[in-house]
């Protein structure tokens, strides 16, 4: 029974949401099948079957992609060809490599939902952390590999946590509401990163494109099985450790129970002694800075180019991130991998069925739109609310 | 006793007096630094002329131009910063330095401008006429803000609508061959959205910049598919009639102000109604001081009879709405078809202009055409070749809201309860 209240009920929510949200958005996919529907008038029956056919093309496209061929992963078991090994982990290596940044930018947000403060700026963050992270590369690039690494990440993070901390800043000091500022800095954000590659010295020579110089000669993030075509590299690792790291910080530290007490009830942390401001602009810096930071480890672990596409919309995805994981580090991961395994098993959909991966954008929202109202979930499923602390979101 | 809290509030007024007095003084400093630098800046501009052409009645039609010189604007404007900075330090606090940036503000852009230009013709009639013209979708997405937030409901959702109601209104033009049809259906998808805002804040009490960051969110997703999947296929869904541009009779003939304001779309003169209606409506009607009510103090309004949900549902409805018809403009009047993404951040410029505009209108109207003259002065540069990096322009609008919401120059203040969700007691 504690099994069933502490573990299955609070994740029964979040997977709730998830399929339901899968069910409306085949649903889309089913009335905007325009082919298919031509025939709807003169055979019904055959076009639905036909229209939950290739809904189910299109899932079973997104599994594959997402976690590999079965048939390949048992063949690889035996197998000591690299080639092989590498073509059967390949979509599920793809897949930690996707959800890489979004642990990272996930972890920044619930730091600063945990704090009562909305970081919509993660985005920027990222990006103007990779940006750091490149133009410490270029500068520094006679530094030794090693040191030039932990150099470029320290800068990347330290960029990013600094335009977390204007925010912050600007609310302690001025009350100026973080959400409007930080949306504002992820233009400003984006708009400096495509300034900075106007440069002669960040951009390839003789390119008009808003790109860097390749960084991955200079300097990469190591790789963590030397197979041919396999991405995964370290950052993958040191998201997990920083997600054990935050959550040792929000619940076992003092600085991090004072976040969550000004988080509770500003008031209250206020007349308890907790210096409010203080934690609103460091929840900010770190959030800021674990978003840098993810955004160093994608330029030098995963593109190895700094570009003005960089994010493709990691910052954005981890708010959803973050609330279906109820800004729990664990949950974080765990969300992170499923967003990861949508991304990349969308892109084999995208490629076989020709759906386009804006879909899960579209299923994201949902996903949003059931974990943050709950009665919704629960009303489709008839559910009854247990009592008071059963079924309470968060 | 009463001496000494008398003596007391004396001193603390002493010394908020003599704060303001040093503030002040270091205001002026500031300004009057400026005006150094523009008279620095005028030493050997003299021979660089700077003309800014009018076009009378058409483009390329008769002109009236303006010739000076570039150290001339400097010379101007400099001056003017030093007698406005020696006064601010003069004065003091009582000084109106706000309303003096309304003046000192156009000389320095005029004197930029001439620089930036070196000697070539500006076009100005063109430049402010584009201002109108992109100030349009900003202007309404403005007073979609303006209303939800007035009523109390944060509103971050108006780039979502923006998508929505250009994607909309796109389909519905081509399939009815009508584009007044497109504007309807682009204003009810408006609606709909906005009550799903509504909806999810008040009904299921969802954090309200959740339930808009859902919404864009959502509306970038949906409006992406479909234009991925049936769009970009079936190319004649996407092929509306467009609105033309309108002359009004008489009134476009008159020199100068007739090509700039009675030569526009309807969406102009749509826009500009609206704004100075809903000016009236908020400010001056039992309708718009229930609705502000609603948003500062929603206990004490429904204490008085006023019924705070159904007046923020309805507020609601109508801000989806104009930022639906905002949306068919971008793809039925300025673009002639939906593409993706097309609200290019406009949506989160409009929520700026709110802001900067001190949610009141014609503020935001004024916000919109500042940050539509500084997009029409890039297009201007990049016509006449001056090689300006437009991301500096681009920032000005998302630095100059941060400057005023964190209240370094003049402090707005929002309605006290947008935001916060309400339970009818």
């Amino acid at each position: 029974m504690t099994i069933w209240r502490r573990t299955i009920l609070p994740a029964l929510m979040p997977l709730l949401a998830v399929f339901t949200a899968f069910v409306v958005g085949s649903a889309f996919l089913f009335i905007t099948d325009i082919e298919n529907l031509k025939h709807f008038p003169g055979d019904p029956l055959g076009t639905i079957l036909a229209g939950l056919a290739n809904i189910g093309k299109a899932y079973s496209a997104m599994v594959i992609g997402a976690f590999g061929v079965p048939a390949k992963v048992a063949a690889a078991m035996s197998s000591s060809d690299p080639k092989v090994i590498a073509g059967a982990i390949r979509p599920i290596t793809e897949t930690l490599v996707a959800s890489s940044p979004l642990i990272f930018t996930g972890l920044a947000v619930a730091i600063s939902f945990r704090t009562g403060v909305f970081n919509i700026g993660v985005e920027g963050q990222f990006i103007l952390g990779a940006m750091g992270a490149t133009v410490a590369v270029l500068v520094f690039r006679d530094v030794p590999k090693p040191l030039l690494l932990i150099l470029a990440m320290v800068i990347g993070t330290l960029s990013g946590a600094l335009w977390g901390f204007i925010p912050g800043f600007l609310k302690a000091r001025t009350g100026a509401h973080e959400v409007i500022t930080t949306i504002m800095l992820n233009y400003v954000a984006a708009q400096l990163v495509l300034f900075g590659l106007r440069s002669e010295f960040l951009k390839p020579v003789g390119s008009t494109l808003p790109i860097s110089k390749v960084l991955s000669t200079i300097v990469r993030v190591p790789l963590i099985f030397a197979l041919p075509a396999i991405r995964l590299h370290y950052g993958f690792v040191m998201a997990l450790v920083m997600a054990v790291l935050v959550s040792w910080f929000i619940f076992r530290s003092t600085k991090g129970f004072e976040l969550r007490a000004a988080g509770f009830n500003l008031m209250a942390a206020r007349y308890a002694g907790i210096n409010a401001g203080g934690s609103i602009m460091l929840a900010m810096a770190l959030s800021g800075g674990l978003a840098g930071l993810g955004g160093t480890l994608e330029v030098l672990g995963t593109v190895g180019q700094m570009s003005n596409d960089l994010s493709s919309g990691f910052g954005f995805n981890a708010i959803a991130l973050a609330l279906l994981a109820g800004n729990r580090p664990g949950g974080v991961v765990a969300a992170a991998l499923l967003f990861g395994a949508l991304r990349t098993g969308g892109g084999l959909m995208q490629v076989k069925t020709g759906i386009p991966l804006d879909l899960l954008f579209f299923v994201q929202a949902l996903v949003i739109m059931f974990v943050a109202a709950p009665a919704l979930i629960r009303s489709i499923y008839r559910m009854k609310v247990q009592n008071a602390d059963g079924v309470a979101a968060q | 006793m009463t001496s000494v809290v008398g003596a007391a509030r004396a001193l603390e007024m002493g010394e908020a007096e003599r704060r303001g007095l040093q503030a002040a003084r270091i205001r002026g400093a500031v300004i009057a630094l400026l005006g150094v630098a523009g008279l620095w800046a005028a030493r050997g501009a003299f021979n660089v002329a700077a003309t800014f052409s009018f076009w009378l009645l058409e483009q390329g039609g008769a002109a009236w131009s303006i010739t000076t010189t570039v150290g001339m604007l400097w010379l101007v404007a400099g001056s003017v910063a030093i007698v406005v900075g020696g006064l601010q330090a003069g004065v003091g606090a009582r000084f109106p330095w706000r309303q003096s940036l309304f003046v000192l503000a156009p000389l320095y852009v005029a004197a930029i401008l001439g620089a930036l230009l070196d000697g070539k013709v500006a076009n100005m009639t063109g430049v402010f006429a584009g201002s109108l013209e992109l100030a349009v979708p900003i202007t309404l997405g403005a007073l979609a803000g303006i209303l939800s937030e007035r009523s109390g409901m944060l509103n971050i959702a108006i780039e979502g609508k923006f998508l929505v109601g250009a994607c909309a209104g796109a389909i519905a033009a081509s399939i009815t061959d009508s584009a007044v049809a497109g504007v309807l259906v682009a204003v009810l998808c408006g609606m709909a959205v906005g009550y799903m805002l509504a909806w999810l804040g008040i009904r299921h009490q969802v954090d309200q910049i959740i339930a808009g960051v859902v919404i864009n969110i959502g509306a970038i997703g949906i409006t992406n598919f479909v234009f991925l999947r049936v769009l970009a296929k079936n190319t004649w869904l996407n092929t509306p009639p467009t609105i033309e541009k309108i002359k009004i009779p008489v009134l476009s003939g008159i020199p100068v102000v007739g090509p700039l304001l009675f030569s526009g779309t309807p969406y102009l003169y749509f826009t500009l109604a609206v704004v100075v209606f809903l000016s009236y409506m908020l400010f001056r009607t039992r309708w718009g001081l229930r609705l502000r009510a609603s948003g500062e103090k929603p206990s004490a309004a429904a204490t008085v009879g006023i019924d705070v949900i159904r007046i923020r549902y309805g507020a609601m409805l109508l801000a989806g709405a104009l930022a639906g018809l905002a949306g068919s403009y971008l793809s039925l009047s300025s673009a002639g078809s939906f593409q993706m993404g097309m609200s290019a951040g406009r949506g989160f410029i409009a929520l700026a202009a709110v802001i900067f505009g001190a949610w009141n209108p014609l503020g935001a109207f004024g916000a919109a055409l500042m940050f539509g003259f500084s997009d029409a002065i890039q297009s201007l540069m990049s016509i006449l070749g001056v090689d300006v990096p437009p991301q500096l322009l681009n920032s000005v609008p998302y630095i100059v809201t941060i400057v005023v919401v964190a209240g370094l120059v003049g402090r707005v203040r929002g309605p006290a309860a947008a935001g916060q969700p309400y339970t009818q007691g």
